[in-house]
């Protein structure tokens, strides 16, 4: 069982919901990215979902795009993430990493992923494929490495199906139409979907995509396994780059953490 | 529309380009708009309208026009010009927007999106919207709204807004990724006319086809003015629109060789160009796995041309699958030559081609020497070049 698995049944047998926090590889720099990790982790972030920098990542919104940018710019590569996580790992060996980008980095770096030295990496997001197929479907095999599928709002039933039969970490559900970072979340539409995919999915369902605040989550948590916090963190981290000053962040996972409790 | 091979395949791919890689959010739309074009296609009403609108308001067929004097020039062969550009609004990319409306006005979709990059795209997208009163928004990267400028004005003449791009390189596909973003967004309401035989399943196919309309009459004017096939098409290359719409209802016509052109910008061997065919690799963007620009990370690498409308680091997947099966060829010439080429053509034959265009021309100075004097040569003439007329007088040191 890999931590992802672990980690999620611990949470679901303990009654909570799961705190996922999002970040890009690379944005401010690499060695930077590491201490934001450990600060998600001991801040109370349950999963580090991890975002492979692409020069077209065309379903972000303009924060997520400037922070791919930013780390593009320090040649931040999936071969210098693997490297990172090698090293977060010496610190922590419990959280689960989650890598979430473009299909073209991973068919490029197909080997980096077929080895997954160590078993470091525990799944990926594949955000430009179908829901029902995944990586092993473009001819990367990566046995040790769970699978994270997208439903959205506009998933056909049928697709719904399929999709949450296909998830081997969990189902990603995408609250609104729309880029990461918008906001305009129907939750009566994201209550009745989820319901929907748990029916079918034997993985739980954590919802993402919209979630501007401490509210935001507390409404999703509870029609949800969990929530995923992308681009507010993100854009704290922007702000305090420069200074490198991320005491802000930290409280704002404690903050999450306690309200989706 | 009719078809000269089975591809692509159900599942979007010819032989192993193409697909649909796209966000969850987009598959229920690319379905939508799959299951209407395969119902409408066929349809005799739909065929009719599609027609009707390309003679009454677009002025189809376009001329085949015997170049004399560039033939002359040449010493060799006859040069003949698919006159594309006589077409209203100066290119041949109203074939495929008068083709999707018709699909977008029977799915109900009020709001029309865009992206575009020379900005002939945009102004035959806008064009055909207003004709409908539709909504209309074209993206359009920062630096191509700067060399287009002529464009840019006639699409907000048209009545649609144009969102001006500055993320990524600022040019066609970060036009294409923001087209892309509004489409997830407003997915509902929304129709998205893609401007080149590229993105994902079903639209390489849906713009191939209307565009076909090209290669069709080629057939029927070839046989009416030489009483023969053409030995070669030329025709320039970006994604590959107008290539494609020329060289379809040919596929299976051997004697014709088929050979698009790509831009070579400051040369090939200095990587700064945009001719993934030439000197690219297989990869995925915007939806689809084709030739592409990419470096050693696989990520995309920025292009230089000097015509924006090529300027593009991917290219339609039908004309990867042409490539590998050999039965198109692909060239790419360099800024330099293709300027030269629209000095050139402007003073033999009276016409001002579109710096794209200028790129097919450019090319008749290496293929002519291997034809013989009853070959017969086609240029596709896919624009016409008022738009470029800043960007070249620029170059040329002169301030208009």
């Amino acid at each position: 069982m890999n931590r992802l698995t672990r980690k999620l049944s611990e949470i679901k047998s303990n009654n909570k919901k799961a705190l996922v926090g999002y970040l890009v590889a690379g944005d401010p720099d690499i060695e930077t990215t590491v201490e934001l990790m450990k600060l998600f982790s001991s801040s109370g972030v349950d999963i580090i979902e991890i975002g492979v920098p692409f020069t077209d990542p065309i379903a972000e919104g303009p924060i997520i795009q400037k922070a791919h940018d930013r780390a593009l710019k320090k040649d931040t590569s999936l071969i210098s993430i693997f490297e990172m996580i090698e090293k977060y790992r010496e610190f922590d060996d419990e959280t689960p990493l989650v890598l979430m980008g473009y299909l073209n980095t991973f068919i490029y770096h197909k080997k980096l992923i077929e080895n997954n030295e160590n078993n470091a990496v525990d799944s990926i997001l594949v955000v430009d494929i179908p829901g029902e197929l995944n990586l092993g479907d473009y001819g990367v095999k990566s046995n040790n490495i769970n699978t994270i599928s997208l439903i959205s709002p506009t998933t056909k039933k049928d697709r719904v199906k399929l999709i949450a039969e296909n998830s081997t970490g969990f189902v990603y559900y995408v609250t609104l139409r729309g880029v990461t970072g918008s906001s305009n979340l129907n939750i009566d539409e994201i209550k009745k979907n989820i319901k929907e995919i748990k029916r079918h999915a034997s993985v739980p369902t954590l919802a993402g995509f919209g979630i501007k605040s401490i509210e935001d989550a507390k409404l999703l948590a509870d029609c949800s396994d969990g929530v995923i916090i992308g681009s507010s963190l993100v854009q704290m981290i922007e702000q305090g780059s420069e200074k490198k000053e991320f005491d802000r962040i930290g409280k704002y996972i404690s903050e999450i953490k306690k309200a989706i409790s | 529309m009719e078809s000269n091979n089975n591809l692509p395949d159900k599942n979007g791919f010819f032989g192993e380009y193409g697909g649909k890689f796209v966000p969850e959010t987009l598959m229920y739309a690319l379905d939508e708009l799959e299951n209407t074009y395969n119902k409408l296609k066929d349809s005799n009403e739909f065929k009719k309208q599609f027609y009707k609108d390309l003679s009454e308001f677009v002025g189809r067929p376009s001329p085949l026009y015997f170049a004399e004097r560039l033939t002359k020039h040449y010493g060799t062969g006859s040069i003949w010009l698919k006159r594309e550009d006589l077409n209203h609004t100066g290119a041949h990319k109203i074939n495929n927007t008068i083709g999707q409306i018709l699909l977008a006005k029977y799915m109900g979709k009020k709001r029309i999106i865009a992206e575009t990059g020379a900005g002939q795209h945009g102004v035959a997208t806008a064009t055909v919207a207003a004709r409908l009163g539709l909504e209309c928004h074209i993206y359009m990267g920062a630096e191509d709204v700067q060399r287009q400028s002529l464009n840019v004005y006639r699409i907000k003449l048209l009545g649609a807004k144009v969102h001006s791009v500055d993320s990524g390189s600022a040019t066609l596909k970060d036009a294409l990724n923001e087209a892309l973003r509004d489409w997830v967004t407003n997915v509902d309401d929304t129709y998205y006319i893609i401007g080149s035989v590229t993105g994902p399943h079903p639209y390489p196919m849906i713009v191939r086809d209307f565009n076909s309309v090209v290669g069709e009459e080629l057939i029927d004017q070839s046989k009416e003015l030489f009483n023969t096939m053409p030995d070669a098409i030329v025709a320039c290359v970006g994604g590959g629109s107008n290539a494609m719409g020329a060289f379809y209802p040919f596929i299976n016509i051997n004697q014709t060789r088929l050979i698009g052109v790509e831009a070579a910008g400051n040369g090939l061997q200095t990587g700064e160009h945009a001719a993934p065919l030439n000197d690219g690799s297989p990869g995925v963007l915007h939806g689809a796995l084709s030739y592409l620009m990419q470096d050693e990370a696989g990520q995309v690498k920025a292009t230089k041309s000097v015509s924006a409308g090529l300027d593009y680091p991917g290219v339609g997947p039908e004309h990867s699958w042409l490539k590998d099966s050999g039965r198109a060829e692909y060239v790419a010439v360099d800024d330099d030559e293709a300027l030269e080429a629209f000095h050139q053509v402007s003073e033999l034959e009276g016409i001002i081609p579109a710096l794209e265009t200028a790129h097919a021309f450019a090319y008749l100075e290496t293929l002519m020497k291997e034809f013989d004097d009853k070959s017969n040569i086609i240029v596709n003439v896919s624009g016409r070049g008022d738009k470029d007329i800043n960007t070249v007088a620029e170059i040329d040191g002169i301030k208009i």
